[in-house]
């Protein structure tokens, strides 16, 4: 890792390989982090200057979440090239709080071009603003990738650190409409290796997704299925058929899915966007709530 | 040379329709067929006479029954001198029957007749193995034993196990006809929203109906039925929009619209309706309902031109309507299959369409839309199912009946059929 300071905003720049146990193992001694008030995170983007988009990483994560070869670059794929950046802030002192423990509450992604195997990409993480939850901090992480000086893909992950006292920032409002009338698409089928099988292809090896033992000890009855996951196998069933140029997706992360599960999938499309939700079986409970439009 | 006469609808009968291996599971087409027949004939007291024909017919039909009428006819107390036949149109058949006999009577041919249909797919033909059959065929032309159990010794235990069965498909796409239907409300953009809107009011439309007693005298209970087994009166938006997509797999995987609650289930049922002329209902002191005035049938080129398979009815009306000198806003009744619900919407959306009346349909203009709160208001297949052959008489007399309470009106029947096919009319009061 090189550093550099410009301005007030500082770039990190990762280059080296992370393995996935070396992120975990940082996010685990992040555990120990107690912070004091925070009122805004320290202004600092971290970057992956080139990554070049494998074809057979690609076909390996389209076939983990459902996605045809036809579909393309899946639109939420580029976020699996921004997993090292968001290990690299977790386990730095910058952070002010634990990866352990973070909640995946929102997530937003636009597209802005067609990408393809082989693209040469830089990758991009800054952190963002804080938000005030009832349930805690709620903070931001803007994701850019570039090819050359074109921003194809942009996208706003929101977490949430749980439990934090007096969050800083503005109230946090979903953005979602909950009243549309939804209408069944399909049943979405989450075996219990799902956990195991996305975590190898993401990287994300949070022992919460990978069996119900390791689950257990943090606390969660089951394994639960990765939100991206879930995110992606809902967006692989609704989205074209083939490879869209402009697309924004907005999710928002409602309850856990627990492993092993059948998972419903309800859906309204009008003329150039399409509501969503995944609920459990029964079609009563929402796992996760979204909203794709096409430019 | 007689004049062409007005056509009088003196009543209509029919069985409450069931869902497909439900309570007529072991009731045969003769068997549903001439209880309808012989609910009207004790209706309107006609023991004993003597009909001009009796038409009707079946879609799924065993080669036992290639006299279904007929017979049908025979187990009834009308007159055994009374002659009738039977033909196939697909969902076609029971309004092309009311024409048939319609004309015979409007040409003074005959003075009444009777005209219906009936289908079951619970009591569905099944046909041996194909290659059993050869095998069987050929053993009965043997001359000898032992060519005889030559040929039977070709048989194969496999071939008990894998009969003929019969299929709801269109025989040059083999698609099934949810399938077409899927393919034409992606064509035309119709929602899932809309088509569980349209399900959703014919099942209220139809509940309404019974609890207002419409059915009372235009039905005959059969095997301790009285009411459509299909019918949901407490149906709700909320269950129509819990069931998945169900003939999207080959034609839009994931992109479905249709489900098994805005399309028509598998259905036992039959129907009959009693034409006559005016004088001869006169002479029987029997009142007219409405008059069949027009009738159309219409194709459509589905496989070379890649038409909507059931988009024959936005053909066949047009022209009905230019030959009545009157537009497709002149009616006080509309009563439109409702096959699927997607059926109906591309339909009354295609007849909104500039560019489809112009282009397709050799129109000025567009036709324009319909007063909705005319439409199908007393409930139709969806709620009631869909025998395929006694959809016609339910309609027929239905709308009879709405033309009579109101006294004066017209009405439109569209109904689309297998093999693109449309087949449309006018009732008139």
């Amino acid at each position: 890792m090189t550093s550099s300071k410009k301005s007030a905003m500082q770039i990190i720049e990762v280059t080296e390989e992370l393995s996935p146990a070396g992120m975990f193992l940082g996010a685990l001694k992040s555990s120990r982090k107690k912070p004091g008030v925070v009122t805004a995170l320290p202004p600092i983007t971290y970057v992956r200057p080139s990554v070049k988009l494998d074809a057979a990483h690609i076909a390996a994560y389209a076939k983990v979440c459902g996605y045809s070869e036809a579909q393309g670059v899946p639109i939420i794929y580029p976020q699996m090239l921004t997993f090292p950046l968001m290990m690299a802030f977790f386990a730095s002192p910058e952070c002010p709080w634990p990866g352990m423990g973070t909640v995946h509450l929102a997530n937003r992604i636009a597209q802005h071009a067609i990408l393809k195997a082989g693209d040469q990409l830089r990758v991009e993480v800054a952190t963002g603003d804080l938000i005030a939850h009832e349930k805690g901090q709620v903070f931001n992480m803007e994701m850019k990738v570039l090819r050359g000086d074109e921003l194809v893909w942009d996208a706003t992950q929101t977490l949430l650190r749980i439990g934090v006292k007096n969050p800083a920032g503005p109230k946090f409002i979903s953005a979602l409409n909950a009243d549309l009338p939804l209408s069944r698409q399909a049943d979405i089928r989450a075996a219990s290796d799902i956990g195991r099988r996305y975590g190898k292809v993401s990287g994300d090896m949070n022992p919460i997704h990978l069996s119900a033992l390791s689950a257990k000890l943090f606390g969660f009855r089951a394994a639960i299925a990765h939100g991206l996951w879930t995110k992606a196998r809902a967006l692989a069933q609704l989205m074209p058929p083939y490879a869209v140029a402009q697309a924004a997706v907005n999710v928002e992360f409602k309850t856990p899915l627990f492993l092993p599960a059948t998972a419903s999938l309800w859906a309204t499309h009008s003329e150039l966007s399409t509501a969503f939700e995944v609920r459990n079986q029964k079609g009563d409970k929402p796992h996760l709530r979204g909203q794709i439009c096409y430019a | 040379m007689n004049t062409i006469r007005r056509v009088a609808i003196i009543g209509g009968n029919r069985i409450p329709f069931a869902r497909s291996n439900s309570v007529y599971s072991s009731a045969s087409n003769q068997e549903m067929f001439t209880a309808t027949l012989q609910g009207l004939v004790d209706r309107f007291n006609l023991h004993g006479e003597r009909l001009g024909d009796v038409v009707g017919g079946a879609v799924m039909k065993h080669s036992r029954d290639f006299n279904l009428v007929r017979e049908s006819v025979l187990s009834t107390t009308l007159s055994p001198q009374t002659p009738a036949f039977d033909i196939q149109q697909a969902c076609g058949t029971g309004l092309e029957a009311a024409m048939i006999v319609a004309n015979k009577i409007a040409l003074g041919h005959i003075e009444c007749g009777m005209a219906g249909g009936v289908d079951t797919t619970s009591d569905a033909p099944i046909g041996v193995n194909e290659k059993m059959r050869k095998i069987l065929l050929e053993a009965s032309r043997a001359k000898s034993t032992g060519q005889r159990l030559g040929s039977l010794a070709k048989m194969r235990p496999g071939m008990l196990v894998s009969p003929t069965l019969p299929r709801n498909g269109e025989p040059r796409t083999g698609y099934s006809m949810g399938e077409h239907a899927e393919l034409m409300a992606r064509e035309w953009n119709i929602s899932r929203e809309d088509q569980d809107a349209l399900a959703l009011k014919s099942h209220l439309n139809l509940a309404r109906a019974y609890k207002d007693g419409f059915f009372t005298d235009l039905m005959t209970p059969f095997k301790g039925v009285a009411v459509d087994n299909n019918l949901r009166a407490d149906l709700t938006i909320e269950k129509l929009r819990s069931l998945k997509p169900a003939f999207d797999k080959k034609v839009a995987p994931n992109q479905g619209t249709l489900t098994a609650g805005n399309s028509t289930p598998l259905t036992d049922g039959a129907s009959a309706v009693l034409l006559a002329s005016e004088e001869w209902a006169a002479a029987k002191n029997l009142p007219v309902l409405a008059y069949l005035s027009f009738s159309e049938v219409a194709a459509v080129d589905f496989f070379d031109k890649k038409e909507g398979l059931l988009m024959a009815p936005a053909y066949a009306v047009p022209r009905m309507l230019a030959r009545a000198g009157i537009s497709l806003q002149d009616f006080d009744f509309y009563e439109i299959h409702e096959a699927f619900a997607a059926q109906v919407l591309c339909t009354l959306k295609a007849w909104q369409d500039e560019a489809y009346c112009k282009e397709k349909l050799g129109l000025d203009k567009a036709l324009g839309a319909i007063d909705l709160s005319k439409l199908n208001i007393n409930g139709s297949s969806l709620a009631a199912g869909h025998p395929f052959a006694a959809t016609g008489g339910r309609i027929v007399a239905t709308l009879a009946k709405m033309l009579n309470q109101k006294g004066s009106g017209r009405g439109l029947i569209s109904i689309c059929a297998a093999g693109g096919q449309g087949v449309v009319a006018i009732l008139e009061k």
